[in-house]
């Protein structure tokens, strides 16, 4: 009795919500991505997890059982990057997600003062830096983009601090739980960069600059390391070296993401990445069809915001387009293609695109195979994030994360029938009650 | 005997006064000499065809005699022209010259006033005729300019309900003079309308970012703006009608009374009109309101310019030395505005819309005459031309006898950037070329 007791309480989360229940998911298309697909299998989930996958697994006696016929089960896709979960961080339209490489300040935020309450006068001030801030630590189950963003088929996010050059630590979510203790995979993620800029009166008030200070940052955190290094080997008859939370930051961040829309930002920060010699990735891209090649040789990891560039709404009618942006407007979809053919790692993100499928599909018109689009969806960013050993692709062990759809994901109207996180099936409403944008700005 | 004497010293006197005009730099005294005979020179009437080793005689500050072969009248003084030639003074149909000395120094600018419509406003009354732009300017042949209230405003913004509509006339001035009085050629020129636009385009000067408003909210602020400048001119006309009844408790308005000689069309307005949208707003307006119009700095007229044509109205070219504003332009399209305008058969004329620049309207022409206009369109362009859009070809504007004596002699062609203007008169009377520039120039070479 008291044996059995101790094994209830096992099992019920501390929420005290109830377990996710036993599903299985008969006879249907099983798109696992990290090997063949199955033209007709099960996938049963058990206690949030995949507990089999095959195409003679019998569903067992306590699921509940989905009857696959006519539907497609992927695993549920992976938003490479933005701020997803955490309120009140919807960056500015024309701010940093989209690569921000004019160098606007992402949250639109005035540079923090310095310490004597002033704009800040150099790298010393460490303006526009939160390098401490951990995403882990703000999402929120019950953001407004999150319900949005899972009724398209997306089941984690990774998000990061906005707002400033080094905005702070991001981390792997969960699209759903109330907060941080059921939705973050990883809480470090990596330290999200940006160009941003001081405006008139504080440093850096150039890109120049703000090039400058994020060297500095590097050679700072460098530094610092090598002395706290040696101060913690014999601390006696040392000086202490000064604490620093910028620089503590630094050196706790995996990787570091750049920003590089333009062919020459991405010449730019692949130079500048490896002049800094720590492991980073670009984000942005959409000129990256121009830079293929160049991304390829550096080996480097892209990431690709699917937000592809279009002419503003309500504009004037006689307002001339440049042939640069006409060109850009109408290439940047043929990005992804670009990079899957030159072999560059990389991942897509919605970057709070209106509607992600149709964007996603502009890039298949353009000659990105499903599976490489899939790929850049899930198994890729679980990759490049260190988490393919749990989420990214349909795998006895895996957290289970899936999405269900009846016929095809990239179909013109994907009818996406349920989504699976952590176990839990949530039902998105049928598209005709969905046909206002999924994720609003 | 007495009387040779007195004569010979009369011509002393004026030698004297040409050169303490030359030190000094002093406007013309009032009853100095303004005759004169200008020979072996190359005479460019503008309005006729070049005379060679011709002759000018200037009586009183008015043109008597232009020809070949005239013989110096007694007791006039001579000027030798041998090797040069001698033009119309330049009309700048465009500055702000002598109501702002330093753009970026509050205290020095006086171009614009607080308010919606400002018709009673002249600039003339506020020029500083101390200005060190006035003599640079001359420096470069330029004789007159038409001297405007700003444009702007409130920087053209959405949120300055102040930024004007009708921000005064415009006045027309010799750039010589101890006083506005002694400057002024026309008070009112023509009244300056700030015809309003669609913006779409912001510009954050805190973040110096450029960004961007909805069409339709723009759209909306600008069809506010016409209608409000619209219902202006109709309270003009009622008060116009008022007048004409003149009811014992009738009062006088000096706003609307400024307004009644444009009603009147015996006033031009002027309009600004940057691209082809706003130039066809403007027509437009000036055909619902049956005014005259001028229109002036067009910079995309698209196929504004038939339309502009067939409403014969003339328009004053600005910012043709400008780099084009889209980067897919052409290089020269602001060079060649003025031959696109020659081809329409519109009437033009020159202005820099600027201050500190004011002088460099030959260039302009020459610019201009570099990329497809006729040189002696663009010699037009910066004398009779201007001089018949505001109104004063009568007196201006030509080399022709009856017209006032604004000469300048140049040791080559008037369009040629490598020129340089010898000697300049306006109303007959030499006026000095020394300025800021002439006396840096000199200070600094004599240094030791």
């Amino acid at each position: 009795m008291r044996g059995l007791v101790t094994f209830v309480f096992a099992l019920t989360p501390i929420l005290g919500q109830a377990p996710p229940p036993v599903v299985a998911i008969r006879n249907a298309r099983i798109v696992t991505v990290s090997g063949p697909a199955m033209a007709k299998g099960t996938v049963v989930v058990r206690n949030g997890l995949i507990t089999e996958v095959g195409e003679n697994v019998p569903a067992p006696a306590d699921a509940w059982v989905v009857d696959g016929e006519g539907l497609t089960v992927y695993p549920g896709l992976v938003d490479a990057m933005g701020s997803i979960g955490i309120p009140e961080a919807a960056p500015a339209a024309a701010g940093g997600f989209s690569g921000g490489g004019g160098g606007r300040n992402a949250a639109g935020a005035l540079p923090a003062p310095n310490q004597a309450g002033l704009p800040a006068r150099g790298p010393e001030d460490r303006p526009l830096t939160s390098t401490w801030v951990r995403a882990a630590d703000l999402v929120r189950g019950n953001e407004r983009r999150v319900e949005a963003l899972r009724n398209s088929g997306f089941t984690s996010a990774v998000s990061f601090p906005t707002g400033g050059i080094f905005t702070g630590q991001g981390a792997v979510i969960n699209l759903a739980g109330e907060n941080s203790s059921r939705m973050v995979l990883d809480n470090s993620a990596g330290q999200f960069v940006t160009l941003a800029r001081g405006g008139f009166t504080a440093f850096p008030g150039s890109l120049m600059g703000t090039l400058a200070y994020i060297r500095q940052v590097f050679l700072d955190a460098d530094h610092y390391k090598k002395a706290k290094e040696l101060y913690a080997k014999a601390p006696q008859g040392l000086e202490r070296p000064a604490y620093d939370r910028a620089l503590e930051g630094v050196l706790e961040s995996k990787r570091f993401l750049m920003p590089a829309v333009r062919g020459y930002e991405i010449d730019r920060m692949i130079r500048f990445a490896k002049e800094m010699g720590v492991p980073t990735m670009f984000y942005g891209l959409h000129e990256g069809y121009k830079a293929a090649p160049l991304l390829a040789k550096s080996g480097s990891t892209a990431l690709v915001s699917l937000k592809w560039p279009e002419g503003a709404r309500d504009r004037d009618p006689d307002d001339v387009d440049s042939m640069k942006d006409l060109e850009l407007r109408e290439n940047a979809p043929s990005t992804p293609a670009a990079l899957a053919k030159a072999g560059v790692k990389f991942a897509l993100y919605s970057d709070g695109s209106e509607s992600v499928s149709r964007n996603i599909r502009r890039a298949i018109q353009k000659g990105l195979s499903t599976d490489d689009a899939l790929r850049a969806l899930t198994l890729t960013p679980a990759e490049i994030y260190g988490v393919a050993d749990r989420i990214g692709s349909i795998e006895k062990g895996k957290i289970a994360n899936l999405v269900v759809v009846k016929g095809d994901l990239f179909a013109e109207r994907p009818q996406i029938q349920h989504v699976f996180v952590d176990g839990v099936r949530y039902d998105p409403p049928p598209p005709a009650a969905a046909a206002k944008p999924e994720v609003t700005q | 005997m007495t009387r040779r004497i007195l004569i010979s010293m009369a011509a002393c006197a004026a030698t004297l006064v040409a050169q303490a005009d030359k030190k000094a730099a002093a406007p013309a005294a009032a009853g100095a000499d303004n005759s004169f005979f200008l020979r072996n020179v190359t005479v460019h009437p503008v309005t006729g065809p070049e005379v060679a080793g011709g002759a000018v005689l200037v009586k009183d500050g008015k043109i008597a005699e232009v020809g070949a072969k005239l013989v110096a009248p007694k007791g006039v003084k001579v000027v030798e022209g041998k090797g040069l030639h001698v033009w119309p003074g330049m009309i700048n149909s465009a500055t702000q010259l002598g109501l702002q000395e330093i753009s970026s120094i509050r205290e020095t600018v006086d171009t614009g006033e607080i308010g919606t419509f400002n018709p009673q406003l002249r600039p003339l009354i506020a020029v500083n005729p101390e200005s060190e732009h006035l003599p640079v300017t001359r420096a470069n042949g330029i004789t007159s300019a038409m001297t405007m209230p700003a444009s702007g405003g409130g920087g053209g913004s959405r949120s300055a309900g102040t930024s004007p509509l009708i921000p005064g006339h415009v006045s027309l001035m010799h750039l010589d003079g101890w006083t506005w009085e002694e400057m002024e050629i026309k008070r009112n020129a023509a009244l300056m309308i700030q015809f309003p636009t669609i913006e779409t385009r912001t510009f954050n000067f805190m973040e110096f970012t450029a960004g961007r408003t909805a069409f339709t909210e723009a759209k909306r602020f600008y069809d506010r703006r016409v209608k409000e400048l619209n219902d202006y001119f109709d309270q003009a006309r009622n008060y116009q009608k008022a007048k004409a009844v003149a009811r014992p408790d009738f009062r006088i308005d000096l706003a609307f009374e400024a307004m009644l000689p444009v009603l009147d069309g015996k006033l031009p307005v002027i309009i600004p009109a940057p691209d082809e949208r706003t130039i066809k707003g403007a027509i437009e307006f000036i055909e619902k309101q049956k005014l005259k119009g001028i229109l002036a700095n067009i910079g995309r007229p698209g196929t504004a310019l038939e339309l502009i044509k067939a409403k014969n109205i003339p328009v004053i070219i600005g910012e043709s030395t400008d780099l084009p504003e889209q980067e897919d332009d052409a290089y020269d399209k602001n060079y060649a505005r003025a031959a696109d305008l020659h081809k329409a058969g519109i009437k033009f004329a020159f202005g820099t819309f600027d201050t500190q620049f004011a002088r460099n309207l030959p260039f302009q022409a020459g610019i201009a005459a570099g990329y497809g206009l006729p040189p002696a369109e663009a010699v037009k362009a910066v004398t009779i031309n201007a001089a018949e859009i505001w109104g004063i070809a009568g007196e201006y504007g030509s080399i022709e006898k009856g017209k006032w004596a604004d000469l300048i002699l140049t040791d080559g062609d008037l369009l040629e950037h490598k020129t340089s203007v010898k000697q300049m008169w306006i109303k007959g009377r030499a006026v000095s070329l020394e300025n800021k520039h002439t006396k840096m120039y000199e200070k600094y070479l004599a240094r030791p």
